[in-house]
């Protein structure tokens, strides 16, 4: 390589030697950028927002009385046939046949021709009841009828007795009892004299369909006027989007109004705690000496407490009378003993800061108590503070619904996530969605408020800053 | 070190005084008659109950008397069993919960250790995001979700296969354990996971593996000797309080498995207001964790040199 | 201390005759260890870092290498990469060799069938207090290398262990081995760092600023005992500091990096009075002196040192150089020998350059500037 001995003349010094290539952030811009860099914590951000609009808004758009109960549509999953036949009013009936068109099936499941004789449908069924006969089993002097919702099997497991007759001279019998839209299994099962079961049984599944008189799509408020109906015409009974509960009341309006019996217990409480906290464990820190060693051994002992035990102690200890919601007594046992927990904290805090020396050097330079307080203590301790309340949030969440779970927590009728899964787990089985929606409605706020605890905690903590 | 285990069971005895009395005002400030049945009672009966139970002293004397009571491990009669000391029914029922109990802390313990371990090792691949997604789902569902849809896959799983494989409630055997144990640990897994992993990884670029390395000491020996061992200690520390979760996690599943334990005994009793066994439940329960976590901390010292040299 | 003396006895041997100032093999010393263009990098968030960008050495037996410069020019890098001590990812090695006696040992564990790690390279680290692990004993710590390495029983390598503290000048070695790191204070926990490093007689010992964290008296004793250890063992040191006194104190070779790259490599005495580079002239312009004579104020270096996210082109020290020129701006220079052994990377060696300035060494024919210098 060769070079001219231009190439060779002094650079003009002192250009862009201190340049500072990157601006200067205050503490809360810095924390908010590396916030806004943590997808998950932003994804959680946007849940939670969108959990407090359902909650707050929701009641609004789907203005439907949580407590109303729909006695057509029990337990009935989300996008369930709604559709109802408009059949004259319900007429008691004498056992004698008036089968046109009967819906029975054989057990397989096939369509099969209707059966004269044995164990059969008298009529179609409908929700209004369901009418079977039957001729005398072999060797039976009385007979049993069963109902089951799963097909009987080799197991021989019939279901529930619906009706019992020690002759033979009733062959006929009217379900009423809580029919609902679907596939029943009924079987008829012999009895001997002295009412001992035979072996001797048939069954049947039947499909029932759901009817509606005119007064009651009128009640309902389903059709303006009466003559708009005619027996044969078919209605639209109310909507239900996310379906009904085990008594018929509709799920997204009992999602909604536990919604904010959850979050209310959920939020309120954190704040509260954490406030109270902040306050014992200032105190504690400022004062020092034997109030501090007093009030923070008052603090373990409180720590030591066995909790859940004593949120039910608590719970029952302030009592909860007849048409109250017991929403207040859980928070207050919740402030009660989970304070402990961020008063150490702060304390800590507050203790480490004043040994910092930047405050010997604010002292130096005569600030006062109340300028240290403001200035340094408090930016300081707010991003523990702050992270703090982030993960007491989904942990009260959890113990309201623990608690709701077990029994322990609001009073019935009130709904939170809680109690709805509690109830909702005796259907589980056959109408899943009673459990599953309000456990996914807890999860989903306990994972965002989980996911932007920990957003919170990389973006406020200063020891991280600057790595990575 | 003896000074310390004394001086830490000395703090024990005065907590557990502190939440007997805790347990003893809250308890007599319930509303209600505790007495009080659906059937009518004569006066001269109510006394003689009233005289059996204590009821007629005054509040401060029925305290100290409670107080001696449990000084020398007497809880009472039960108010709904009226032949059974709460003694008797604590030892019936005390045992399944703790089998349960033992069960799931070393499910819990042994899985967090070794999934933490794991994902650090594999920080940011592909078993480190299927572990840390699962470990979330197991922090944000609750427990009696879990217990649910486990039940329910137990369900299916018998139907599948035929035969009572795993039990779907009840208790006896080692079979009617697995799953409510399981379950009952997974979210102290979750829990003990995430730590073990932030634990592991601050351990992985420590100074002192650094020089393991420049020494020539092998992978395997770097993992055993020098990273596991201190990764573990924080995750032991927060043992006490795992143990205190999963006892009172153990009521939910006890619940949902029909296991005959204590947890189950306390709600049912807390349903009839049945004072003497809520008060005597709360303040073993009180006492057990009390020293469960004293004995966690005087473990700790022999894990770690600092705290048992000091 | 027979043990001392049989090691002792058989290096002298292996140096005889090749001692100067009472030092071995100056200039004479078999080059045990030889880097050659040597390049790390490292992914992270920012981008890619270039730590290092093509480093050469030879460290010889029985003879001390001082790697010098700021903080962040790659010091640790190049000798942790040496060691495979670098974490892949995010680090990479791109380019160039290590040779230990001839043999490449780059990304490699063993070499001629001996582990390279702890047998044949020992390596103490900054902090003492952090460098050792917490939970085990001294003794245990000491001890593991010789198992590992030397196929020692437990209690043959705990043993050793105790005298290997002995040794490293450590009082009540045998009660001191059974103790934990917490017990002992920062000087004991180097000694104790030294102890292992050596105990499996390594050929070439790294000390990556090992008096850096201990106060001003503890430093001396530390490196007055790497010293004496050397001489006892014969053994290569490769020390990286950032202290010019030390340097003074221990190096016979000297590399002085910045950005990346050994700007200025020879002996020491030719680095520190026959500077010919302006940022080794620089160190020494901020560096402390106590000779009355040659009393000055001290001058910091303006600047820092450019972000190694995106190097520059040409010389990285030009925009803080006082003899920046235009050619140094996109142009990287070559390094220049200017004496034996000794070389700069520096436009102002080029034939062209009209200016040498007096304060810098030009080699002996050149070492008088032009008259024209000032115009």
């Amino acid at each position: 390589m060769t070079f001219a001995p231009a190439d060779f003349t002094r650079l003009n010094q002192k250009q862009d030697v201190e340049l500072i290539t990157r601006p200067s952030l205050s503490y809360w811009q810095d924390s908010w950028l590396r916030l806004k860099a943590n997808r998950r914590a932003l994804v959680s951000l946007y849940i939670i927002a969108a959990i407090l609009f359902f909650t707050l808004a929701g009641p609004w758009l789907w203005p439907v009385n949580p407590a109303a109960q729909d006695l057509d549509q029990i337990s009935q999953p989300p996008g369930a046939e709604r559709t109802a036949i408009v059949v004259p009013p319900y007429q008691p009936w004498d056992g004698t046949a008036l089968v046109q068109e009967a819906g029975s099936r054989d057990t397989e499941g096939q369509e099969a021709e209707r059966p004269e004789t044995g164990f059969r449908l008298a009529a179609p069924a409908t929700t209004q009841g369901v009418r079977l006969s039957w001729e005398p089993l072999p060797g039976a002097t009385g007979h049993r009828v069963y109902r089951n919702l799963f097909p009987v099997g080799e197991e021989l497991a019939f279901g529930v007795p619906v009706a019992e007759y020690f002759t033979n001279d009733a062959l006929f019998f009217e379900d009423r009892l809580d029919v609902q839209p679907g596939t029943y299994y009924y079987s008829l099962v012999g009895l001997d004299e002295r009412g001992n079961l035979l072996e001797v049984f048939e069954t049947i599944a039947v499909d029932v369909r759901r009817v509606i008189t005119v007064e009651e799509a009128l009640e309902k408020g389903l059709v303006a006027q009466a003559a708009a109906l005619e027996p044969g015409d078919e209605v639209e009974l109310a909507l239900h989007p996310l379906g009904t509960d085990y008594i018929g009341r509709d799920m997204l309006a009992r999602l909604m109004a536990g919604a904010r019996v959850s979050l209310f217990i959920g939020i309120g409480a954190p704040v509260l705690f954490v406030l109270f906290g902040v306050i014992f464990g200032s105190i504690s820190g400022f004062v020092g000496g034997r109030v501090d060693a007093f009030m923070m051994r008052f603090a373990d002992f409180v720590v030591a407490l066995p909790f859940l035990l004593f949120m039910i102690l608590f719970k029952i200890a302030f009592g909860i009378g007849p048409g109250e919601s017991g929403v207040m007594p859980m928070l207050v046992a919740l402030v009660v003993l989970m304070w402990p927990a961020t008063a150490r904290l702060v304390r800590g805090q507050i203790l480490q800061i004043r040994e910092q020396g930047y405050i010997g050097a604010s002292q130096l330079l005569g600030a006062r108590t109340n300028y240290l307080i403001l200035r340094h203590m408090i930016p300081n301790t707010m991003g523990v503070i702050l992270v703090t309340i982030t993960f007491s949030i989904p942990n009260a969440i959890f113990i309201e619904a623990f608690l709701s779970f077990i029994g322990m927590g609001v009073a019935p009728p009130t709904p939170s996530w809680g109690s709805m899964s509690n109830e909702g787990i005796r259907n589980m089985l056959t109408t899943p969605h009673e459990l599953i929606f309000p456990a996914i409605m807890i999860s989903l706020t306990v994972l965002a408020f989980n996911l932007l605890g920990d957003g919170l905690r990389d973006a406020l903590d200063a020891r991280m800053r600057n790595t990575e | 070190m003896w000074l310390y285990i004394g001086k830490r069971l000395l703090q024990g005895i005065v907590t557990v005084w502190f939440i007997a009395t805790a347990t003893f005002f809250a308890m007599h400030n319930v509303p209600g008659d505790p007495l009080l049945t659906d059937r009518a009672m004569s006066p001269e009966i109510r006394a003689n109950l009233e005289a059996r139970y204590g009821l007629d002293q005054p509040l401060m004397t029925q305290y100290f008397i409670f107080l001696g009571n449990l000084a020398q491990g007497d809880l009472g009669i039960s108010f709904t069993h009226e032949n059974r000391s709460v003694n008797d029914i604590i030892r019936e029922r005390f045992p399944v919960s703790a089998t349960l109990g033992i069960l799931a802390i070393v499910i819990a313990g042994t899985g967090g250790v070794l999934w933490g371990a794991l994902t650090a090792i594999y920080r940011n691949r592909l078993p480190d995001y299927i572990i840390m997604f699962l470990v979330i789902l197991g922090i944000s569902v609750p427990s009696f979700v879990v217990a649910a849809l486990s039940q329910l896959a137990m369900v299916n799983i018998n139907d599948v296969i035929g035969r009572q494989v795993l039990p779907v409630a009840g208790w006896g055997s080692i079979r009617h354990m697995l799953i409510p144990a399981l379950v009952l640990g997974l979210s102290t897994m979750a829990y003990l996971t995430r730590l073990m992993r932030s634990s592991m990884l601050e351990i992985i670029s420590s100074d002192y593996v650094r020089t393991a390395k420049s020494k020539g000491v092998p992978p395997a020996r770097i993992f055993t000797k020098h990273q596991l061992r201190n990764a573990i200690l924080p995750v032991v520390t927060v043992l006490g309080p795992s143990i205190a979760a999963i006892t009172t996690g153990g009521f939910v599943v006890e619940l949902v498995f029909a296991i005959p334990g204590l947890g189950r005994f306390f709600v049912e009793a807390v349903q009839q207001l049945d004072y003497t066994v809520i008060m005597g439940t709360t303040v073993f329960y009180g006492a057990f964790l009390v020293f469960m976590v004293i004995i966690v901390d005087i473990l700790y010292g022999f894990i770690d040199p600092r705290v048992r040299l000091q | 201390m027979t043990l001392v003396n049989k090691v002792a006895n058989k290096e002298v041997n292996k140096t005889a005759g090749t001692k100067v100032d009472g030092r071995p093999g100056i200039g004479n010393g078999d080059a045990v260890l030889q880097v050659e263009d040597l390049a790390v990098e490292f992914t992270t968030y920012g981008g890619i870092v270039s730590a290092v960008r093509g480093v050469s050495f030879n460290v010889k037996t029985g003879r001390t290498l001082a790697i010098v410069g700021e903080s962040g020019c790659g010091k640790s890098v190049t000798v942790q990469s040496i060691m495979g001590l670098i974490p892949m990812p995010p680090g990479r090695i791109t380019s160039g060799r290590a040779r230990l006696k001839g043999y490449d040992i780059l990304g490699r564990k063993t070499v001629n069938g001996k582990d390279i790690r702890g047998s044949e390279i020992g390596m103490i680290f900054q902090d003492p207090m952090t460098s050792l692990n917490p939970t085990m004993t001294i003794g245990d710590q000491i001890a593991e290398p010789l198992q590992i390495h030397r196929g020692y029983s437990y209690r043959r390598a705990f043993a050793r262990a105790i005298e290997l503290l002995e040794l490293s000048r450590i009082p009540e070695a045998a009660s001191r081995a059974r103790q934990y790191p917490f017990e002992f204070s920062g000087g004991m926990l180097q000694r104790a760092m030294i102890a292992m490093a050596i105990a499996c007689k390594p050929s070439i010992l790294i000390a990556d600023e090992p008096s850096t964290a201990l106060d001003v008296t503890i430093q001396a004793q530390i490196l007055d005992l790497m010293q004496d250890l050397q001489k006892e063992t014969g053994m290569a040191i490769i020390l990286i500091t950032h202290d010019l006194g030390v340097v003074a104190r221990m190096a016979d070779d000297v590399a002085v990096m910045y950005a990346g790259k050994i700007v200025e490599q020879g002996t020491v005495d030719d680095v520190f009075y026959r500077s010919a580079h302006p940022y080794t002239l620089g160190l020494k312009k901020a560096m402390p002196n106590n000779d009355p004579a040659r009393q000055h104020t001290l001058q910091p270096i303006e600047g820092s040192p450019p972000d190694l996210f995106a190097p520059p082109p040409g010389c990285a020290y030009c925009p803080r150089c006082p003899y920046s020129m235009h050619v140094c701006v996109p142009n990287d220079p070559e390094p220049v020998v200017v004496g034996e052994g000794h070389y700069s990377r520096c436009w102002l060696h080029h034939e062209t350059a009209p200016e040498k300035p007096p304060e810098l060494f030009f080699g002996r024919e050149n070492s008088r500037p032009p008259e024209s210098a000032n115009d």
